[in-house]
C-alpha cells in the first residue's frame, strides 16, 4: 500500500462507488429481487427479521465476497434452494459488473467480473467497494484480538494486493508449521519440519507488519479527530501490539527480525504446539486517555470508536481506490441518544459521501439527512417501493 | 445398486468430472457398440498391469527403468527433482534439461497428513550418495508447500556435498509445473538459483 500521507476527505473530487442494478436470488430470505439503485442511495425500512439486514449483506457481498455475519456461503442460500445468485452493475468500481454463484453442494464460488470467468477469488475482492456500519461492530472494540485483526486484513487486502497475497500465503505457512508443532512433535526431524515453512512466514509477516504499521501510523491521528468530532472528550489513541517488541523497522528488518524470533522459539513452539511469534498474535489497542478503550470505554465510548473505525476505513479506501466507497448503514442509531445520532449523522455527510443504504426498523423515523432519498420497504424477504 | 450407477459413481471419481457428466458418458457407452466398451475395461486393465514407476526415478514406465533413465545420452550428473510424474511430461516438452529425474510422490503437506518419510526423500538421498551427482534442481511447485518441500530437500541433500538449485519463480505462485508451457519451464530451468 502506498503511504498515505495525508487526509483528504474534503478535497477528493472523484465520483463515488455507485450500484446501478443488483438483482438478488435465493439469498437468505430474499427469493427474488431485480432493483435499480438511485445513485444517491436509498432508505429501506423493515421490521427485524424481514431481511433488510440480508440486502446490506448482499450489496457487501460485492466487496468481501462472503457474509459480513461470519456464515459459511453454504448457509446463504435460501431455504430449501440449491444455490444463490448476485449480479450487481456499478460505477467507480474495480469492474463495471460482477456475478456471483453459490451452490450449496458445490466446493466453490463462481464469480464473473465484467463478463469474464474469475478463477482466482483475490482478483475480485473489494470489486465493488463498500463499508457496513452497524451496531454490530462494538466487537472492534470490545472485542477480542481476533475481531481486531480481521477489521485490519480486511481492510488492508482490499487496498494492497500485496497485502493479500501476503496474508494468503501467511495463513498457509501459519497452518502447516502449527499443525507440524501439533502433530509431528515428536518426530526425530521435527524441528526441521517446522523451520521449512519459516522463510515463507518471515517474508509475509514482514509485509504484514510493515503495511499495518503504516496504516496505524495514519489512522490513528485521523480516529482521533473522528472521535473529538463524535463528543468524545477523552484523547483516543490507537497502536499496534505484537509479538516483537519494536516493530519500527524497515520490512527488510523486520523480515530478519521475525526469522530470527521462529527459529528461536522452534524447541518453545515445539513444546507448546503453536506458533509464538508473528502477526497473528497482533492486537490493535485502543484507549481513552491512556487507558483500554476495551475494558474502561462506557457502551457509548465504545460505539464512538467502532464508529470512527468505519470512517476510517471508508476514508482509507477512497484514498486508495480513488472513490467513496458505499455505505451500509444497519440501523446505526440502534439504542444511542438523540444527541449523539445527531453528531454521527452530520460526520456521516461529512465524511461519508458515497452512495448510501440506511436500513431502520420504521421509516416514520428517518433522519433528517436522509430525507431526500428514496424509500423501498422490505417485508417477508419482498422489496416494494424500487 | 444398478450397472448404470456403478459406472457413473466411478466416472464420478475421475479429477475434473462431476455427476452429471460421468452420467453422459455412461449413456454415451451404452449407444456405442458393445466393443467399444470391452476395448475401454480391457486398456484400463493393461495399463494397470503394465504401467508402474521407474525402479530409479520414479517415472512412469512399461519397464524396470524408463526410457529416460536407460537413455546413454542424458547428463547423469543432474538430477531434477519434480513433485509428480506428470511434470516430467511439461519439462520434457520443454526440450531444455538433458539430465535425470526423481519424482518426490508429491508435496510436504502436514494438513493431509503427508510428511518427508511419506515422500522419496530417502531414495533421492541414496541416489545422490551413490555418487556422480553433482547438481540436483528442484523443481516442486511455486506452492506454499513446493516451497517448503524444496527447502527441506535442500538441507537433506545439501549435507551430502551437492550443489542444490531452485527453478526461478518464472511460474505465477500457485501455478502447477504441469500446466505451464515450455517457454515459462524453459526460461525457469535457466534460471535456476543456488539454495543456500
Ligand atoms: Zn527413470
Amino acid at each position: 500500500m502506498t503511504a498515505v500521507s495525508q487526509e483528504t476527505s474534503g478535497t477528493t473530487q472523484a465520483l463515488p462507488v455507485c450500484v446501478q442494478q443488483v438483482t438478488i436470488r435465493d439469498f437468505r430470505n430474499i427469493e427474488r429481487a431485480e432493483v435499480e439503485v438511485p445513485a444517491a442511495g436509498v432508505v429501506l425500512s423493515g421490521l427485524n427479521g424481514h431481511g433488510k439486514t440480508n440486502v446490506l449483506e448482499a450489496l457487501h457481498y460485492g466487496h468481501a465476497l462472503r457474509s459480513l455475519r461470519g456464515v459459511r456461503d453454504q448457509e446463504l442460500v435460501r431455504f430449501g434452494q440449491e444455490a444463490f445468485h448476485l449480479a450487481f452493475t456499478a460505477t467507480g468500481g474495480a469492474v463495471d459488473s460482477l456475478g456471483i454463484g453459490v451452490a450449496r453442494t458445490g466446493r466453490r464460488k463462481r464469480l464473473v467480473s465484467d463478463g469474464v470467468e474469475v478463477t482466482r477469488l483475490g482478483d475480485a475482492f473489494a470489486a465493488i467497494p463498500s463499508v457496513v456500519v452497524s451496531p454490530r461492530d462494538v466487537v472492534l472494540v470490545a472485542g477480542t484480538p481476533q475481531d481486531r485483526r480481521r477489521y485490519l486484513d480486511l481492510l488492508l487486502a482490499a487496498t494492497s494486493r500485496r497485502y493479500l497475497s501476503a496474508l494468503q500465503r501467511y495463513r498457509a505457512a501459519l497452518v502447516r508449521r502449527n499443525a507440524v508443532l501439533r502433530d509431528q512433535s515428536r518426530a526425530a526431524d521435527a524441528a526441521a519440519q517446522a523451520a521449512v515453512w519459516e522463510p515463507a512466514l518471515a517474508e509475509t509477516g514482514a509485509t504484514l507488519w510493515a503495511e499495518r504499521v503504516r496504516w496505524v501510523d495514519w489512522a490513528a491521528r485521523v480516529t482521533a479527530d473522528r472521535c473529538a468530532e463524535m463528543g468524545e472528550p477523552q484523547r483516543f489513541a490507537m497502536r499496534l501490539q505484537s509479538s516483537m517488541r519494536d516493530l519500527t523497522g524497515t520490512e527488510a528488518e523486520l523480515h530478519i527480525a521475525l526469522a530470527g524470533a521462529l527459529e528461536r522459539e522452534r524447541q518453545s513452539d515445539l513444546r507448546r504446539g503453536m506458533t509464538q511469534h508473528g502477526p497473528h498474535r497482533d492486537d490493535l489497542l485502543l484507549m481513552l486517555a491512556g487507558k483500554m478503550a476495551r475494558s474502561f470505554g462506557s457502551g457509548g465510548q465504545q460505539r464512538t470508536i467502532a464508529l470512527a473505525l468505519r470512517l476510517v476505513e471508508a476514508a482509507t479506501l477512497r484514498e486508495h481506490r480513488g472513490h467513496d466507497p458505499i455505505l451500509l448503514l444497519d440501523d446505526p442509531f440502534a439504542e444511542l441518544d438523540r444527541e449523539r445520532s445527531a453528531r454521527i449523522l452530520a460526520l456521516v455527510a461529512q465524511h461519508g459521501r458515497g452512495q448510501r443504504f440506511l436500513a431502520i426498523p420504521r421509516d416514520d423515523e428517518v433522519p433528517s439527512g436522509f430525507g431526500d432519498l428514496t424509500r423501498w420497504r422490505i417485508e417477508g424477504g419482498v422489496i416494494r417501493g424500487a | 445398486m444398478s450397472a448404470i450407477d456403478d459406472l457413473a459413481g466411478e466416472l464420478a471419481k475421475l479429477p475434473g468430472i462431476g455427476r452429471k457428466t460421468a452420467l453422459r458418458l455412461t449413456y454415451h457407452l451404452l449407444k456405442q457398440p458393445p466393443e467399444r466398451s470391452r476395448k475401454l475395461a480391457h486398456a484400463l486393465e493393461v495399463l494397470r498391469d503394465r504401467v508402474h514407476p521407474c525402479g530409479v526415478c520414479g517415472n512412469l514406465t512399461e519397464d524396470p527403468e524408463c526410457a529416460i533413465c536407460r537413455d546413454p545420452r542424458r547428463d547423469r550428473t543432474v538430477i531434477c527433482t519434480v513433485e509428480e510424474a506428470a511434470d516430467i511430461g511439461a519439462i520434457e516438452r520443454a526440450g531444455e534439461f538433458r539430465g535425470l529425474y526423481h519424482v518426490l510422490g508429491g508435496r510436504i503437506s502436514p494438513l493431509d497428513g503427508v510428511g518427508p518419510e511419506h515422500l522419496t526423500v530417502r531414495e533421492l538421498e541414496a541416489r545422490v550418495s551413490a555418487g556422480g551427482v553433482s547438481e540436483v534442481i528442484v523443481a516442486t511447485n511455486p506452492s506454499v508447500e513446493g516451497e517448503a518441500t524444496a527447502l527441506y530437500l535442500q538441507q537433506s541433500l545439501v549435507r551430502l556435498g551437492v550443489r542444490v538449485s531452485r527453478i526461478a519463480r518464472g511460474l505465477p505462485v500457485g501455478g502447477d509445473l504441469e500446466y505451464a508451457d515450455g517457454g515459462t519451464i524453459a526460461q525457469a530451468l535457466s534460471a535456476r538459483r543456488e539454495m543456500i
